[in-house]
């Protein structure tokens, strides 16, 4: 579903992100771990096309990203860590405005959207303005509205940043069920425990590259720690003593795409 | 705990190229309609809410754009019917001198708001991360740009052009196609400067501000070398028929067959010239119309040449610009900051630091200093021009007073536009200053003090090069820097103080800050003040000046007017003024202060 193929991105004489090969298929939870400044965010833009690559190539159901975006798009929902709405927008006309631009018939519409707002809990806000929205409130439109078009691969950026607990339950329930059946989600996040609860697999980025994939489990044993919790391993894998005298595991797999 | 029931996904397909039937690329129709139909809604909830929170600030925007417009309409009355028996070359010339400079102009306008709009707003990182067509959303930006540039011409041209059909006693369908006329002409350098903007991004990412710095520079220097040159002569020859000659001869560059500006002028006077179309195909209607379609053509053509680049270069302008590293900032400036920090008593460092900090963000917003230069340069370039004419001593005292109360308006726009919301602005940083050991009342007086020393130095170094142009003595000079001090403590009083008393701590826009009701209020204060300031100084001033007070003391008017006249009423004028600027200074910062210091976060 989630292709990335030997991808570069740089800016100016600096490297953001270098030579990063991942394959995710359908039906799974990949979180994207990293210190700040490791790439994570770069990877992301380049995946929903705000950013494109130096070298390499991004393709998600088999559509690459530089060539054909717009049939890319059509199978990507997006949660960007930095919701912005139209203020002058109420959150149903907004869901409206973002169903139209997937082609969405009317009457699908309409029922997806009565759908979202009840999964999401907006039904109390729906119809207000969103400049009136709370970071928590914004957070659940913007969520809503990247599954109306039923994508395959949804991609989050920082997702649980401003949710109540009940939110994040809400997100999470949705997130298994939605994965459960084969939706690919893709997700950065700064949240080990929710990493650790949720993923099927963790890639660990720093400076730009990937120094580990695949699962907690595995990571545990390569770095042969058994009983130790993610946040334990990734501090471990990211002190600067680590990074500074190179990865003390073996590298991560380059998924062949 | 609430299990929400979530729907199951619905048949999504694993294989390229087929996507389920709940999703479909939107047809070019379906998109147009979708994004001009978001722009409506928008627009419509925009004009809601000003009607609900802003009617004092509408009021005020329709009934001055209203006096405003009567007021032009008079001006170019008189003077096209002063001009009516020399009408053809002169109004040709000046039509198009004026729409050639505007239509260079509405170019690099344009430019400017494209790249904001296509590149730096929240909407076009939406957009770019839905299937939308870029030139989609190339021509949803650029109803805004469009829109927001063209008003101006609108509102300044409008009274002109109605103005010259009235004195010309055009046609009835001169006044139906003026809009047309001027929609269809502002299309061309609109669309333009929307094409120079993503070809600059996308070409020279790198280079890209600097090339736009220089061209408009560049431009901007030939457009002021070849105004100069028209006005520019010795001054006992301005105003002479040989002058004049030689002033219309140099703006006959801008008569250019192949500039939109030409087909826009030729096309209003064709159709202002009153012939019809019944007495034969050169009948002037037609005529007018032909350039009408000529404007139109061109106009809809560049859309469909911008379409197609936006199409190719748009999306690689987005990447590339958000890829641009920071320049890092030059730290030449900092011993500057560092000097102000240090000098003076230990008592006062805080308030200096404030002051260095506003200082710093002010400098480092382009926004601000950028507009700053530009209408305080267009004063100087005017003033320094101000010796091409002459004058006799009370008209030029007049003229004097009149520049002052334009470099006093001036003032007040940058002090409503950005001293007004500096206190609303520190709402998100709220939490910093109540944790340092900084009095409220130092954070007031501190944007106070910047605003106050910051706009004395340029004004009154204005206000001294106006009096100097036209050849003032130095006492009235006196009374001009007084007034001007006067101007400057007031509205930065008015500024700074209703800011603190009308604070919106949660707003983060200083445009909207500004255009809200306190906003609205501090710049009617404003005009208030500098016209009681200028009238209180300049009325005696002007009297004792006139024949009335200098040159009859002996036969002086022994009522009102004449002790306004005499040296006494000129006293009592500035006498007056300052009780007036300390007044306008001290009562809204007393009031603000009281407020700001009980203020909750």
């Amino acid at each position: 579903m989630i292709e990335f193929a030997d991808v570069t991105r740089n800016y100016g004489p600096k490297t953001a992100v270098s030579g990063f090969s991942l394959a995710i298929p359908s039906g799974e939870l990949f979180a994207l771990l990293g210190p700040n400044g490791a790439g994570k965010t770069t990877t992301i833009k380049m995946l929903v096309c705000l950013l494109r690559p130096s070298r390499g190539a991004v393709r998600v159901c088999g559509f690459d990203m530089v060539k054909d975006p717009r049939n890319a798009h059509l199978h990507i929902g997006y949660v960007p860590d930095d919701p912005n709405l139209y203020d002058k927008l109420t959150g149903r006309e907004f869901l409206w405005f973002i169903a139209e631009m997937f082609g969405m018939q009317q009457q699908h519409a309409m029922q997806r959207i009565g759908e979202v707002i009840d999964n999401f809990e907006l039904a109390d806000f729906a119809d207000d303005l969103t400049e009136s929205y709370s970071l928590g409130m914004k957070q659940r439109l913007v969520f809503a509205s990247s599954l109306l078009h039923d994508p395959d691969v949804l991609v989050l950026d920082e997702p649980m940043v401003g949710l109540d607990p009940r939110s994040v339950r809400i997100v999470k329930d949705l997130l298994r069920k939605l994965t459960h059946q084969g939706m690919t989600v893709f997700m950065s996040t700064h949240t080990l425990a929710m990493a650790e609860e949720m993923a099927d697999r963790v890639g660990i980025m720093v400076r730009g590259q990937l120094r580990f994939l695949g699962t907690v489990e595995e990571l545990r044993q390569q770095m042969d720690k058994q009983a130790t919790n993610l946040e334990q391993l990734y501090l471990e894998l990211t002190a600067p003593q680590a990074m500074a005298t190179g990865p003390t595991l073996s590298p991560a797999r380059p998924d062949a795409p | 705990m609430h299990s929400p029931s979530i729907t199951p996904v619905a048949t999504t397909s694993s294989v390229a190229g087929t996507p389920p039937a709940s999703r479909r690329l939107p047809s070019v129709e379906a998109e147009s309609r979708l994004l001009f139909g978001l722009r409506a809604r928008l627009a419509l909830a925009a004009l809601k809410t000003m009607l609900a929170q802003a009617r004092l600030r509408l009021t005020l925007v329709i009934l001055l754009s209203a006096l405003f417009w009567g007021s032009l309409y008079g001006l170019f009355y008189e003077g096209f019917a002063f001009l009516n028996s020399l009408h053809a070359e002169i109004i040709s010339l000046l039509f198009n001198g004026f729409f050639s400079s505007l239509l260079l102009m509405l170019v690099f306008s344009n430019a400017i708001l494209m790249y904001s709009g296509l590149y730096c707003s929240p909407e076009s990182r939406l957009l770019i991360t839905l299937p939308a067509r870029p030139e989609a959303v190339f021509f949803h930006k650029f109803q805004e740009s469009f829109w927001f540039s063209s008003w101006g011409f609108i509102l300044l041209g409008s009274p002109m052009l109605v103005a010259y059909g009235v004195v010309r006693n055009a046609p009835w369908t001169y006044f139906l196609l003026l809009l047309p006329f001027m929609v269809a002409f502002v299309v061309i350098p609109a669309t333009l400067g929307g094409m120079l903007c993503m070809a600059t991004v996308a070409c020279v990412p790198r280079l890209r501000m600097h090339a736009l710095a220089i061209a408009i520079t560049a431009s901007t220097a030939g457009a002021i070398w070849l105004g100069w040159t028209a006005l520019a002569s010795a001054r006992a020859d301005s105003l002479s028929p040989i002058w004049f000659e030689q002033t219309m001869s140099r703006l006959a560059i801008t008569e250019q067959k192949f500039f939109p500006s030409w087909w826009l002028a030729s096309g209003l006077i064709e159709s202002a010239s009153g012939k019809t179309a019944l007495e034969g195909e050169s009948g002037a209607l037609m005529e007018s119309l032909r350039f009408l379609a000529l404007l139109a053509s061109n106009g809809l053509m560049l859309q469909l040449l911008a379409g197609w680049l936006a199409a190719r270069i748009y999306r690689l302008g987005f990447s590339q610009l958000s890829a641009e590293v920071t320049a890092r900032r030059p730290l030449r400036i900092s011993w500057f900051d560092r000097m102000l920090t240090q000098a003076g008593t230990a008592a006062g460092r805080p308030l200096r630091i404030l002051i260095v900090k506003d200082l710093r963000l002010f400098r480092r917003d382009i926004a601000q200093w950028s507009q700053f230069v530009i209408f305080f340069g267009l004063l100087g370039l005017y003033f320094l021009n101000i010796r091409s004419f002459t004058y006799n001593n009370s008209y030029a005292t007049m003229i004097g007073f009149l520049n002052l109360a334009v470099v006093g308006l001036i003032l007040s726009t940058f002090t409503t536009r950005f001293v007004f919301p500096m206190i609303s602005l520190e709402g998100r940083r709220f939490w910093i200053l109540n944790l340092l050991p900084v009095h409220r009342d130092q954070i007031v007086w501190s944007k106070f003090l910047f605003s106050c020393v910051g706009g004395t130095l340029p004004c009154c170094g204005l206000v001294l090069l106006s009096d100097m142009m036209l050849g003032i003595r130095w006492p009235v000079v006196a009374i001009h820097e007084i007034c001007c001090l006067v101007l400057c403590m007031g509205l930065s009083g008015i500024a700074v103080g209703m800011g603190a008393l009308l604070p919106d701590l949660r707003e983060t826009s200083p445009s909207k800050i500004s255009s809200g009701f306190g906003g609205t209020l501090a710049l009617v204060l404003s005009s208030l003040f500098i016209m009681a300031v200028v009238l209180l100084a300049a009325v005696p001033t002007h009297l004792y000046l006139s024949e009335l007070g200098a040159a009859t003391e002996g036969t002086r008017r022994s009522d009102l007017v004449g002790w306004a006249g005499s040296l006494e009423g000129v006293w009592a004028g500035v006498a007056a003024v300052v009780v007036l600027g300390l007044v306008a200074t001290l009562l809204p910062l007393f009031l603000g202060l009281r407020h700001f210091r009980h203020l909750e976060a």
